[in-house]
């Protein structure tokens, strides 16, 4: 009886996994940059709703691996890298079925100074990363796209030469610079206000001056290969809609489509210090319990401080 | 080898009676014989059907060519990108090494006595001390990772950092010495405690009756008889240290890109500066869209894993729980 | 003390009693450190998340069927490497031990590399699914590294049964498969129970596999060590620690559990 009663129960919990592929839920796959997660999983959960015979399945993975994922899988919906570089790139392959670089970028980022809380080495400006002793977090510019602005922006200081030689760490992806900066390996380094955004408690938020703010351009596309491109397509004009940027927006994305940027990408007006103020109180107010929360005072960023002003330690 | 012994006897057996017993004992051997074969073959397959990704084929030149962002990102071979021609590949695999050795180093210096500890003295709480050990066996390595982080940058450790004027995390030396110590020494000292429960405390206290001291009874009665055993528990340890993966990638991080400037003397002495460890290199390969460079160090290391589990099997390991 | 303790040797057990208290002392504070990090307010927050429980039970069915389909790979393969002998027996059994000793990242490389191909393409072509991008890509993953585990335990489990009973029960007329079910599996419950149990809880550790060769797809393939990773890269540190603390209580309590049992973790 024990025998027979054991033998049923691992047939249906061999069959479990058999019976779910019965469902014929169209599912897309998106390969989508890792630091785009806590707002594409807003999305999903939106579309998801309104599309109940859909389903979007994320591929998250660092910028570099993507086209390397791509070229050998030939597999995937939609793409939406880090950077519009991996994007051209994958086009120039013939992997990008359409991509208009006039009208499909949902969001912006835009870079800022993160120090670990208290500020230990009083950064204020570019210029001070070139002080010695300075520790300083460097991305990699082979793997993920913020080395290469890190560069940029150093060279354009004209200050690179000294900030590589105060480089400790060398990261590999963005969030490891922030990680880095809340566990106070570094003292400071420039990451996207996105990324900066889910740290407040535990670092400073320092905007930069607009002369060497950059303006990072977020592509989304539908791949070739799609098995479904009639919805990827659909869900592509859903990210491009102003709801869905008004997510962007919460997760401390900018998404005004007019910033005046020069020709290598650096902020030429204030348009984006709207934001970047918003971006400081939202640092202050979750530190600081006293500070008025309103849309006046962090904008869009309400929900973000609210969530990480009910823990010590950041959760969503 | 008990192995050998103990299939001795059945077939021994199965050689007298009858056609119809034999014929049952053959339909009985293959078909134990056909789920150890289907491990052997989906591992052959696993490991050798990905020869062909150290190749540089069409596809791999043209994600190169989509990657490229500097002019050190060239094919140096066609076979696995030319990994040894790259003095990054040298320099990781020199950096693995050392830094494996001297954790094995590091953990048999502290496992044996402890194992030994363990196994002979009244420790209070001894099964709790156990459960601790045998489950850092399955906790993952991220978690390990992940508590090495909390533990060295909060709290007390944070300070004595503050301290001395340097930090574990992301460093090569502490760092991942410490990042691979931690599973590596688990599973040694479970290969050694094993090894001293299976040699009787009766030499010992005979030893120890006829006048020896405690040192001397355990260097020479225990030990020599623990020889091949505790050997066992290094190798694995060893082993451990060199698959170590998801410590190493949270709490040290990657080397390569770092200005030299950052490295110490000794390390570039040592020839470990601008490397990686060799898994977390593999990884990184990958990702950079380097595939056939990361599946020409998997290879390397497998066939490392390779050599050291088949002189394990040799040896007679015990205590093998990975 | 001096002369006559270090005459007798009685440093010995002093020091190694130390080196083994700082050990312990070492491995409790590592484990005990998410605590104190986290803080019991927070502690009692993330644990009152439904999504901790829902990636909970996630990880708790994936590695049960993961560790089932082992099992019935693992045990009779287990009972062969045991009992049989055959020409160049290191070897195959090295090969068979090659996916749990090389690094898990490996794996994760290899699997990415074989997904593409014959079987499995035709299966992903069927069915209409990306393999590896779903939660069967998990169960790969967890099968792949546990399989060849199982096998190695049950081995361990059956070498620990002498050989005799089979002996006997088999002179007394009873055919193999007779004496397999009715005399070796009964010895060997214990063993196989406590082997499941540690096969089960390294499933439910797995993923470094999945790092390179499964995407995440949050609440589908984000068994709870890999959701460690990905919300490490969110900085999400309070799910970090948090899921930290439930993987270490999964395991404590595994092991646990398996020496209630009457396994032994070390001695095989």
């Amino acid at each position: 009886m024990m025998q027979k009663i054991s033998v049923l129960l691992g047939i249906l919990i061999l069959c479990a996994p058999i019976t779910a592929l019965s469902g014929d839920q169209k599912a897309l796959l998106f390969h989508a940059g890792v630091g785009q997660r806590s707002s594409l999983n807003e999305i999903k959960a939106v579309w998801e709703e309104r599309h109940p015979d859909q389903k979007v399945n994320f591929s998250y993975k660092g910028s570099g691996y993507f086209i390397a994922d791509i070229t050998r899988s030939r597999q995937g919906d939609l793409f939406m890298p880090g950077e519009e570089f991996y994007l051209l790139q994958a086009k120039e392959r013939g992997f990008v079925e359409n991509y208009n670089p006039e009208t499909d970028i949902p969001a912006y980022f835009v870079t800022v100074i993160i120090t670990p809380k208290g500020n230990p080495a009083n950064i204020t400006k570019i210029e001070d990363f070139a002080r010695p002793g300075v520790r300083v977090g460097l991305g990699n510019p082979k793997s993920c796209a913020v080395g290469i602005w890190h560069e940029k922006t150093f060279k354009k200081a004209g200050i690179w030469e000294q900030v590589q030689k105060n480089a400790v760490l060398s990261a590999k992806c963005i969030p490891e610079l922030g990680n880095a900066a809340q566990h106070r390996a570094i003292d400071a380094t420039i990451v996207w206000s996105t990324t900066a955004v889910l740290y407040l408690r535990d670092v400073e938020i320092i905007p930069i001056e607009h002369q060497y703010r950059g303006i990072i351009r977020l592509p989304v596309a539908t791949l070739k290969f799609a098995r479904f491109s009639e919805e990827a397509e659909q869900l592509k004009a859903f990210i491009l809609s102003p709801e869905a940027r008004r997510i962007f927006h919460k997760h401390a994305y900018s998404v005004d489509p007019r910033i005046p940027v020069d020709e290598q990408s650096f902020c030429l007006d204030g348009t984006t210090d709207r934001d970047m103020g918003h971006l400081v109180n939202a640092a202050r107010a979750v530190k600081d319990e006293s500070f008025p929360v309103t849309a006046e005072t962090v904008g869009d960023l309400i929900d973000e401080v609210e969530r990480q002003r009910k823990t010590l330690r950041a959760g969503t | 080898m008990s192995g050998e012994e103990c299939s001795r006897g059945p077939s021994a057996k199965a050689a007298s009676p009858g056609k119809k017993a034999a014929s049952d004992r053959l339909l009985f051997k293959t078909f134990f014989y056909s789920f150890a074969g289907f491990l052997f073959l989906f591992s052959a397959y696993l490991f050798l059907s990905n020869f062909d990704q150290l190749l540089v084929t069409e596809a791999a030149v043209k994600t190169r060519e989509l990657t490229t962002w500097g002019e050190d990102r060239e094919i140096l071979n066609l076979f696995a990108g030319g990994f040894w021609k790259d003095p990054y590949f040298w320099k990781s695999l020199n950096l693995t090494l050392m830094i494996t050795i001297l954790t094995t180093i590091l953990a048999s210096l502290v496992g044996i006595p402890t194992a030994y500890a363990l196994s002979r003295y009244r420790i209070p709480g001894k099964t709790v001390i156990e459960v601790l050990f045998s489950s850092m066996l399955v906790i993952p390595a991220s978690s390990v990772g992940l508590c090495l982080i909390v533990m060295f940058n909060y709290g007390p450790f944070w300070h004595l950092q503050e301290k001395l004027g340097f930090r574990f995390a992301h460093s090569i030396f502490p760092g991942m010495i410490i990042a691979s110590f931690v599973l590596s020494f688990a599973l040694g000292l479970s290969a050694w405690k094993a090894t001293f429960d299976s040699v009787n405390p009766r030499f010992e206290q005979v030893a120890r009756s006829l006048g020896s001291s405690r040192w001397r009874a355990f260097r020479t009665v225990t030990l020599p008889m623990a020889k091949s055993g505790l050997a066992a528990g290094i190798i694995l340890a060893w082993t451990r240290a060199m698959a170590e993966f998801g410590a190493v990638l949270f709490f040290c991080g990657t080397f390569r890109e770092l200005p030299p400037a950052r490295f110490s003397n000794l390390e570039r002495a040592l020839h470990i500066d601008q490397a990686d460890w060799l898994s977390v290199a593999i990884w990184a390969q990958v990702e950079y869209g380097n595939v056939e460079y990361g599946f020409a160090l998997a290879y390397i290391l497998v066939l490392i894993g390779g050599i050291s589990v088949y002189a394990m099997h040799r040896i007679g390991a015990k205590g093998y729980i990975w | 003390m001096g002369n006559g303790f270090l005459a007798r040797g009685r440093w010995w057990p002093a020091v190694t009693i130390s080196i083994a208290l700082a050990a312990i002392s070492f491995y409790l504070l590592l484990v005990l450190s998410n605590w104190f990090y986290l803080g019991l307010a927070d502690t009692v927050y993330f644990f009152s998340q439904p999504r901790m429980w829902q990636r909970f039970w996630l990880t708790v069915w994936t590695s049960t069927i993961s560790m089932s389909l082992s099992l019935v790979i693992g045990i009779p393969a287990g009972y062969a490497l045991s009992r049989f002998s055959f020409p160049c027996r290191n070897l195959f059994a090295s090969i068979v031990d090659l996916p749990i000793v090389v690094s898990p990242a490996v794996i994760g490389a290899f699997l990415f590399g074989i997904t593409t191909r014959f079987p499995f393409d035709l299966i992903s072509e069927h069915y209409n699914i990306y393999i590896g991008r779903n939660v069967y890509g998990v169960l790969l993953v967890q099968f792949t590294v546990t399989c060849a585990f199982c096998a190695r335990l049950m081995k361990a489990s059956f070498d620990m049964i002498p050989p005799k009973f089979e002996l006997v029960s088999r002179s007394l007329g009873a055919s193999n498969f007779r004496t397999f079910f009715k005399v070796v599996l009964p010895m060997a419950k214990n063993g196989i129970l406590a082997s499941m149990i540690v096969v089960w809880a390294r499933a439910a550790a797995e993923w470094e596999g999945l790092m390179l060769f499964v995407g995440a797809s949050e609440g589908e393939t984000d068994i709870m060590p890999f959701a460690i990773y990905l919300d490490w890269n969110g900085g999400m540190m309070g799910w970090v620690t948090s899921m930290t603390i439930v993987c270490i209580l999964m395991a404590v309590t595994a092991m646990a559990a398996m020496r209630l049992i009457g396994g032994k973790s070390s001695v095989w």
